[in-house]
């Protein structure tokens, strides 16, 4: 709760300081301020909250909420060269991520189903506003109106999932459904048609097959500062907040949808990755990786007690920011990628990062990415061996997307003219090259 | 620790080497870490075993006299390859030095590590450097053959993942001494896919015949250091996966599942890559096929999993580490100087370059297991292990030195002999021939004295139960 409180002030006193025009001054701010929220979820991250009624925002884990920061703080230092030169919007867009990380917060550890989706409201409006603050272009207001249209039909068809939850348990909490649940109320239709929609909802919301199709065109539509925050951060708190409302509450009727979610998680990876192939815009390769990323973080489903997610979300994050970051130095208008030939020679450091980053995503150790996708498998082979066996083939033909970009990015250009990278970019690129290499101290 | 670490250190530090002095880097950056493991294995105890820990929780190093002989194989190797390259454009590139060094660094950890996933780590760590190695140095017009042996090996990688945390998981355990100990056997059918998801990317590493295909057009787009870094050392790290971990920790019901499927693919193997060898115009898709049909026999005699048999693969595996080299270094320097290597375009060049036609001669001979080489030893006696295993194995596996004789003789004899069809060839420069030399005498040396090795390595080789 304290996280959230020095966001949500930090976020407020972004917003009136973007209003005198000193980006620097806005970007110390909303820093300071994830930085303070990441400090206070790692002193205080088991502190009951006095303010609710329901008891409800009980934080399990720090680590998530400081990874939840620590990965905003890259994107908003990665993308403030966009913040700076549209500077009438600055505090706005700082702002708008703060309250939204707001939401991403309380909603990835929820105790509540009512607070969960609370958060889910906070984490996904301001989003569709930062989707659509490029007013000038046609694109952002359509991949604008087409998120804010999905996105609420898909809150709308969560809030129906709760609702018959609620019906079938006569609770919000996650506790008392599960134990309610646990006695074989899981079998009546409306608790079984509820679990689907929450499934369906949540699908949606970190965008896995079959509820993907706004992903490529929001992808596309967002700049690339908004394209860090969003590829990443949402992900996290949807997924998190999938695996610990099925870890607790529909843990009885594992064997009803763990084939399912098998289902989607085998469809999503092949579906991502042979899409991600022929794809000629950048962020629209994002899109689809991410959608068979998507498919990856599932696996975290299939062993209630133990997901080992951490290591996956953090290296995909740190990964994708770094990519999307190399891509707006270069290729802030348009998103072609034949811009991308040849760039890791015009600077070392983008070079090193993007090796580095399209590595780690292939999963090859001893980067971040792999030991991401060990940990991940660790826990999920055992229970789903022959999901985990298509995964592995599926990820080979992701490798074949990633090394394709590399190998485009790698290929020596007759002229060779230098990009000269800015401060915040620097070090937003040497702490993703360093973290993905430093992983294998926390396996 | 040191011995592992080196390479490591001067990789990192050959970004930082100014280009005129990156070849004499990495020449004495390699020498100084093979003198270093020459220095630790006289001080070497065989019966003992070096444990080194870096306090990870997944990753720890262990050295017996097996990982002894193959640090000091890959030591070697390095050492040659920047030699051998020394007048080369190659080696003045510090983009080659480092990532050759950080691929020096992955495989001493294969040879030395002691954790099952430590492997895996260090397997797939060469296999960045490689990529990169080709893709810069080498002459892929397109992507394709590139990206096809990169994701070749990494689907038999994954497939490999997946074993080894079906192992870790089955057996409870990760380290060698404690998998040697557990109860495979009684996984039954588990252990045969275990040991399948191994043996796959053990076979497309190797290649075994059906999953070679990405061999040949890798190794003779490649530059010439980097065909010698993969055939003389790249695909050791199968056959000897096979041999210290795969074999001993599956001997039983999945061994004896897999051992006639892999001896029937590692002898199609054999006949199939000699003789589409034989077939060749292009000398260094020659001498990729040779190799494809090399490595067939040792990893077919391996499969028998005999406690003799097993140390003789061991000097095999040397003997091949030499002849790559040495062949694929000849083969560079007709490249280098007259910028073709079609066979029909050769010829004559013993005339002018007599040294080059005398050591170019003696790999030739080492290659055909002519007596008194350790090519023979190696040949001779895994063919006669395959012939006590069944008549007709040995039987195919001893057309190797007939058809072996057929296209090594013409690949020496087209080039070298004949009608000199070309204005000048510059003979052996002194770095070239010190590392024909090298590899002549060690031939012959354990050709004349083979036990020296295998009493060496007897010691980490586990006997066989049944």
């Amino acid at each position: 709760m304290d996280s959230i409180i020095i966001l949500f002030i930090a976020g407020l006193i972004g917003l009136f300081a973007g209003m005198s025009k000193k980006p620097v001054a806005s970007i110390l701010i909303a820093s300071f301020g994830l930085i303070g929220a990441g400090l206070a979820a790692y002193y205080r991250g088991s502190y009951t909250s006095p303010f609710s009624s329901y008891a409800a925002y009980v934080p399990t884990q720090g680590l998530v909420i400081i990874l939840l920061c620590a990965v905003t703080l890259l994107a908003i230092l990665a993308g403030f060269k966009r913040y700076k030169s549209d500077d009438e919007h600055t505090g706005d867009y700082l702002g708008l991520i703060l309250f939204s990380l707001c939401g991403a917060i309380l909603m990835a550890q929820p105790n509540d189903l009512m607070l969960f989706f609370i958060g889910l409201e906070i984490l996904s409006i301001p989003i569709y506003v930062l989707v659509g603050i490029d007013k000038g272009s046609s694109a952002s207001a359509e991949a604008a109106v087409k998120y804010f249209f999905t996105g609420s039909f898909a809150s709308a068809i969560i809030l129906f999932g709760i609702a018959l939850l609620y019906g079938a348990t006569g609770s919000f909490q996650l506790v008392e459904i599960q134990s309610n649940l646990a006695i074989g109320i899981w079998q009546s239709p409306m608790a079984m048609i509820g679990s689907l929609f929450l499934l369906a909802g949540f699908t949606f919301k970190i965008g896995a097959v079959p509820f993907h199709f706004w992903g490529p065109d929001v992808y596309d539509g967002a700049s690339n500062a908004v394209l860090m925050y969003m590829a990443t951060v949402v992900k996290i708190a949807g997924v998190y907040a999938l695996v610990n409302v099925f870890g607790q509450v529909f843990r009885d009727s594992y064997f009803f949808w763990i084939d399912l979610v098998s289902l989607l998680i085998v469809v999503s990876m092949f579906y991502g990755y042979i899409t991600a192939w022929k794809q000629t815009s950048f962020r629209r390769l994002i899109a689809y990786s991410s959608i068979a990323n998507a498919g990856l973080m599932l696996f975290a489903l299939a062993d209630i007690h133990n997901s080992n997610l951490f290591l996956f979300v953090a290296a995909y994050a740190l990964a994708t920011i770094a990519l999307v970051a190399v891509n707006s130095v270069i290729n802030d208008d348009s998103d072609a990628l034949a811009n991308w030939e040849g760039i890791a020679w015009k600077n070392p450091l983008i070079g090193i990062a993007l090796v580095l980053a399209l590595f780690s995503l292939s999963g090859i150790p001893p980067l971040a990415g792999f030991f991401g996708k060990f940990s991940l498998l660790w826990s999920a082979v055992p229970h789903v061996p022959y999901t985990a066996m298509l995964a592995l083939i599926a990820s080979v033909i992701g490798a074949f997307v990633y090394l394709r970009l590399l190998l485009l990015a790698l290929k020596k250009p007759s002229v060779t003219v230098r990009i000269k990278l800015s401060l915040e970019q620097i070090i937003v690129l040497v702490v993703t090259s360093v973290a993905s290499i430093g992983a294998i101290y926390f396996i | 620790m040191a011995l592992i670490l080196l390479p490591l250190v001067f990789s990192l530090l050959a970004w930082f080497v100014p280009s005129a002095f990156t070849r004499l880097f990495g020449l004495l950056s390699t020498g100084i870490t093979l003198a270093w493991s020459m220095v630790a294995v006289c001080y070497f105890q065989p019966e003992e075993q070096i444990l080194i820990d870096f306090g990870l929780r997944f990753v720890r190093f262990s050295i017996d006299s097996l990982g002894f002989t193959m640090i000091l194989l890959t030591n070697a190797v390095f050492f040659l390859v920047f030699l051998s390259n020394f007048t080369g454009k190659l080696v003045n590139d510090n983009k080659f030095a480092a990532l050759a060094l950080l691929m020096q660094f992955g495989l001493l950890g294969v040879f030395t590590t002691n954790t099952i996933l430590g492997f895996y780590i260090f397997w797939e760590l060469t296999l960045l450097p490689i990529f990169l190695i080709l893709y810069w140095f080498g002459t892929f017009d397109k992507p394709r053959a590139l990206l096809q042996f990169f994701l070749y090996t990494l689907l038999g990688s994954l497939a490999m993942l997946l074993a080894v945390i079906g192992l870790m998981h089955a057996t409870n355990q990760q380290t060698y001494e404690a998998l040697l100990v557990a109860d495979i056997n009684a996984l039954g059918n588990t252990s045969i896919w275990l040991m399948g998801g191994f043996l796959f990317a053990f076979a497309v590493k190797i290649p075994l015949f059906p999953f070679h295909t990405w061999q040949a057009e890798t190794y003779t787009k490649a530059p010439v250091a980097g065909t010698m870094l993969l055939s003389a050392i790249m695909l050791k790290m199968a056959l000897f996966g096979l041999l210290k971990w795969v074999l001993p920790i599956f001997d039983g019901v999945a061994t004896d599942f897999w051992r006639w499927p892999i001896i029937t693919l590692g002898l199609i193997g054999v006949v199939y890559g000699a003789v589409i060898a034989i077939r060749q115009s292009d000398i260094k898709t020659l001498f990729a096929y040779a190799s494809l049909s090399h490595l067939g026999l040792i990893a077919a005699a391996l499969m028998l999993n005999d406690y003799d048999t097993n140390q003789i693969a061991v000097v095999q595996i040397v003997n091949h580490s030499i002849v790559s080299i040495g062949l694929f270094l000849a083969a560079g320097i007709i490249e280098q100087r007259l910028g073709t290597r079609e066979l029909s375009e050769l010829g004559g060049i013993a005339k002018v370059a007599p040294r080059f036609g005398f050591w170019f001669a003696v790999l030739t001979f080492v290659s055909l297991s002519v007596p008194f080489t350790a090519g023979f030893i190696g040949e001779f006696f895994l063919i006669k292990a395959l012939f006590s295993a069944h008549a007709l194995t040995g039987f195919i596996a001893s057309t190797t030195l007939v058809l072996g004789a057929i296209y090594m003789l013409r690949a020496y004899q087209a080039p070298m002999f004949g009608p000199s069809k070309f204005s000048s060839f510059q003979d052996l420069h002194w770095s070239e021939m010190t590392v024909f030399a090298i590899l002549s005498i060690a031939a012959i040396y354990l050709g004349l004295a083979p036990q020296c090795l295998t009493d060496f390595v007897a010691h980490s080789l586990t006997q066989p139960t049944h």
